[in-house]
């Protein structure tokens, strides 16, 4: 596992310094000096990542197979997969709907979706809370802190 | 059982959604726009004037401060946001003069917006640390063209910086972006911190934010930016010291909201500030902190703001200031 | 005007039971808008702003005061029980907050919570009335060289909240100081990493990440593998904080309030730094060193110390110069300010009758304190008792009102979200967060005091040297990387 991050990280350190900041950092061309230039700190940043790549590399050489902690094993692992790629799609729709939508009933949705995907033994109480659970949300945040809790398109809440 | 719970759902929306769709101009609350953090300069002249609006308006109006990048974050939102009168912003001096002058990479223009009203202006003042020995703009001008000053500002494009570009500019310093370094802080707070421990020579920025330095006498005030000298500030005009084109250099608040804002709304705005601002409280309150309270209709304002936009950007061009990265 | 007259006359000005309620409602609201996550001590300050406008002025400082107090205090609670930090200052606390709730021990860690802050309340009151002018003098020969030693050194706390091994610490720090990077740069105004999105112009917003990065996994994690809490225990605990914990944490807690008096000082440091640095000292001082991490007592109590120290000293600029040390503060000089009143040193002159009258409710506020969050931990205690795959849900519904209204933006909940996945991964891999933190934070800092030096200098690298104030942070940084470097590889040798 620390091959793994070593690797990763040496990965890293060469497309940010060849790639991401030359393209993506941009520096006005009348920079008196290399160390006030918005590049510096970044490039430096870019190597020390390489470095630290190497070293975990070099440690996790050293000592293969040992000393690396492991993660505790799951009885489904395929099932597993599935529920995460669900919960990234979740997460997805929510942020794309929720302007749309609002928020009060996009975390609704939210609030089911996920009990659900969970396995949630007490799925009525889930119910009942996902229904309570933003509208008092709603209710604090927009009435006594007032804040502009998104509304959407379809129905607006007093 | 879930089907039932959707259905009441569904119906409950139904019901809300079936309220009056045609009422008149303001039928909810509105969101306003605050493209500064909370204690900030703009920050406090919009809380302060939330209350009478409120009032005038009939409606309650939701404060929402949306921070970053020097008050460009905030703005967009209102750029982007439906031109229905529901979502407003406090503009001021940094976000919508400053910047689009100082800024390429600015993600909107000026005519983005349309301005409702201009409804106050904050004079502008250059301090110094008592200490320093500089005692008027003639010998920091003249410590600029021999050694070199150094001036702070709340971050790049921000109304600090190109403030202190402008009034040496005026001046006659030759070259003023070499001889005077700008060491750039985060924040007004600690752009007026910078000069008090000496990270930094001058400063140039709003009166109110200055009042109690120089009350307490940690600052001393250079110079204060229009035709007459400003209450609590011993320091000359400067109209008095023959620079009648800095009056131009003043900070502002004002309202706007997108381009196509119907022409109703707009009037509708005039209306309410004129008489939220004719409230005693609020104009107390606010020149108590060094402001001027002066409405502008929406006419005035939109030529206010052009006129100092105009102003800035000759400046930075003249400079080779802007900003394209 | 002597001593006794000015005390006298503050006295007559807070000897009052308006003033008395002013702070006790100060410091429930402060309390429950600490504990929900999103609301933060900083919201919580600026809500209750505008209310205070027209009460007498000390009464409206003093309520200030306690939404302050008690917001720094109030965040430690969600920490502990649902792993969210309810405001910045208090994400050190979930370092060994957490780990003690899951064990069935809530209740004892928010004991120790709540006895380590007002301790530490205390202190820094005390601080601010017998030191404000000394340390206000101290305050302002901090510039930008003195800022960027300081911040090298605070770097180094990395080393002792990285776990298990530096290697994957300094991975994950560096991880956190190049997000910072994102947004527009500080010297010449030009993006980095912002792909033209006005959103990332102004960098990721730190709550966000914040939130993302520790409650956001939990989730992610309930979807991995939603039986994995079955067995263990999640509750209140019927255990409370024994006096013997609090003697034995006596030392840690005292360190971490003058830490957070010392940081609180300092203009532009805040309470977050200040807990982490109590924290990791307090590791490396403990006989129990190994235990930190994994739900030691003291852990909360140097963490806790170390954030409240900061609540009262953060009033030494303010009081002393006028100059705000942090966005709280900023918002409270606003509230000076609209009562005419301006602080600095005029202010020891013409108002010392408003000084003492605050000096005496800071004292009193620390009772107070107690007091509430006493109960406010029994109040909060069903959030323990809640099944896990409700609270879940609730959790994740919380956390999005809650990042949307620290800047109403929703592009922030995107940056949460991400952020979570970026803290699955990294926990999956055993890369502790805390290190991706602490460099969050002191990143862009670090940066900032280093080009402003080199600015002042016209790039000369001697300014970084220029006075006492920075030869004694360059000789601590040495020191504690030296300290770091030998207890690496011993710890390498004796595991051969």
């Amino acid at each position: 596992m620390q091959m793994q991050l070593g690797i990763g990280a040496i990965f890293a350190a060469l497309f940010l310094i060849l790639y991401a900041i030359p393209n993506w950092v941009s520096s006005p061309s009348n920079v008196r000096n290399i160390v006030l230039s918005p590049l510096f700190w970044p490039y430096i940043l870019g190597g020390l990542t390489g470095l630290t790549g190497l070293a975990l590399l070099l440690t996790g050489r050293q000592r293969l197979g040992s000393g690396d902690p492991v993660n505790e094993p799951i009885d489904d692992p395929r099932q597993g997969v599935l529920r995460l790629t669900a919960i990234a799609g979740l997460m997805v729709a929510t942020f794309w709907v929720m302007p749309w939508l609002g928020m009060v009933w996009t975390s609704m949705l939210a609030f089911v979706a996920l009990a659900f995907l969970v396995r949630t033994r007490h799925p009525v109480t889930a119910f009942v809370c996902a229904i309570v659970v933003p509208l008092v949300l709603y209710a604090f945040f927009a009435h006594v802190a007032s804040v502009a809790i998104p509304q959407g398109e379809l129905v607006r809440l007093p | 059982m879930k089907l039932r719970h959707l259905g009441a759902l569904c119906a409950m929306g139904l019901g809300l959604a079936a309220a009056p769709v045609l009422a008149e101009y303001p039928e909810r609350p509105i969101n306003m726009v605050i493209p500064y953090g909370a204690g900030g300069a703009t920050d406090i002249s919009a809380r302060t004037i939330a209350e009478p609006l409120g009032t005038a308006v009939g409606r309650p109006l939701v404060m929402s401060n949306i921070t970053g990048a020097g008050g460009a974050t905030g703005s967009v939102v209102v750029q982007n946001a439906k031109p229905d009168g529901y979502t407003m912003l406090f503009a001021r001096v940094g976000s919508h003069t400053v910047s689009p002058a100082m800024k390429a990479t600015l993600p909107y223009t000026l005519d983005d917006y349309r301005f409702v009203t201009v409804y106050e202006i904050n004079p502008v003042a250059c301090a110094v640390r008592p200490d320093s020995g500089i005692e008027s703009m003639e010998e920091l001008v003249s410590l600029t063209e021999s050694e070199g000053t150094s001036y702070s500002s709340s971050g790049v494009g921000s109304m600090l910086h190109l403030a202190a570009v402008f009034v040496l500019d005026e001046f006659g310093v030759k070259d003023p972006l070499e001889k005077a370094t700008h060491i750039p802080q985060n924040g007004g707070g600690a752009a007026a911190t910078a000069v008090l421990n000496g990270t930094a020579t001058f400063l140039c920025t709003n009166t109110s934010a200055l009042a109690s330095f120089v009350a307490n006498g940690q600052l001393k005030p250079l110079m204060v930016t229009t035709d007459e000298p400003v209450p609590g500030f011993d320091a000359p005009s400067a109209s008095s010291l023959g620079k009648s084109e800095l009056t131009q250099l003043v900070g502002w608040t004002g309202i706007a909201g997108p381009d196509d804002l119907p022409d109703d709304v707009a009037t509708k705005w005039g209306e309410w500030i004129a008489e939220a601002a004719g409230n005693e409280k609020f104009v107390e309150q606010m020149t108590a902190r060094g402001s001027v309270i002066e409405v502008m209709s929406p006419e005035e304002a939109n030529d206010f703001i052009q006129t100092q936009y105009e102003t800035f950007r000759a400046l930075v061009d003249k400079l080779g200031m802007r900003i394209e990265g | 005007m002597s001593l006794i007259d000015s005390v006298m006359a503050g006295l007559a000005l807070v000897g009052n039971w308006e003033a008395f309620l002013s702070l006790a409602i100060g410091v429930v609201i402060g309390v429950v808008g600490g504990a929900i996550p999103g609301i933060s001590a900083t919201m919580a300050v600026a809500l209750a702003l505008p209310f205070t406008f027209p009460m007498q002025p000390i009464n409206g400082i003093l309520l200030l005061l306690g939404v302050y107090k008690g917001g720094i205090f109030g965040g430690s609670i969600p920490a502990i029980l649902i792993k969210t930090p309810g405001t910045p200052a208090s994400s050190a606390t979930i370092l060994d907050g957490h780990p003690l709730a899951a064990q069935g021990e809530a209740g004892r860690a928010l004991g120790m919570a709540l006895w380590a802050s007002c301790t530490a309340d205390f202190v820094s009151n005390l601080a601010l009335i017998f030191f404000a002018g000394f340390l206000a003098s101290f305050a302002l020969s901090f510039g930008p060289p003195e800022f960027f030693a300081l911040i090298l050194f605070s770097l180094t706390i990395i080393a002792g909240v990285s776990g298990e091994s530096l290697l994957r610490g300094a991975l994950s720090a560096l991880l956190g100081l190049l997000l910072a990077t994102i947004g527009l740069d500080l010297v010449y105004g030009t993006n980095r990493f912002t792909f033209g999105d006005p959103n990332l112009m102004g960098g990721l917003n730190f709550i966000a990440v914040l939130i993302g990065l520790f409650a956001i996994p939990e989730v992610i994690n309930m979807a991995w593998h939603p039986t994995g809490h079955i067995g263990k225990v999640q509750k209140l605990g019927s255990k409370w904080v024994t006096f013997a914990e609090y003697k034995r944490s006596f030392r840690s807690i005292i360190r971490g309030s003058f830490i957070g008096v010392f940081l609180g000082s300092i203009p532009g440091i805040g309470a977050a730094p200040a807990a982490f640095l109590s924290y990791s000292e307090a590791r490396r001082k403990s006989p129990n060193k190994a235990n930190f991490g994994k739900g030691e007592i003291e852990g909360v109590a140097a963490s806790e110390a170390g954030n409240n120290g900061v609540a009262g000293a953060t009033l030494i600029p303010l009081l002393a110069l006028g100059v705000p040390g942090d966005v709280i503060t900023a918002i409270i000089i606003g509230a000076f300010m609209v009562h005419g009143l301006q602080p600095g040193p005029m202010m020891f002159v013409l108002n010392v009758d408003i000084i003492y009258g605050l000096f005496i409710g800071l004292i009193l506020s620390s009772g107070i304190l107690f007091i509430v969050g006493g109960l406010a931990i029994r109040g909060f205690r069903p959030v323990a008792d809640i099944p896990k795959r409700i609270l879940m849900p609730m959790v994740l519904v919380l956390c999005i009102y809650g990042v949307f209204a620290v800047n109403n933006n929703i592009f922030d909940v995107g940056v949460m979200f991400v952020m979570g996945w970026v803290g699955f991964v990294m926990s999956r891999y055993h890369i502790p967060a805390a290190p991706f933190l602490i460099a969050f934070i002191l990143g862009p800092l670090l940066e900032d005091n280093f080009r402003q030096s080199m600015l002042m200098s016209g790039s000369s690298p001697d300014i970084l040297l220029r006075g006492p104030i920075t030869w004694f942070f360059w000789a601590l940084t040495v020191i504690s990387i030296v300290a770091i470097t030998r207890g690496t590889l011993r710890a390498a040798k004796s595991k051969d």
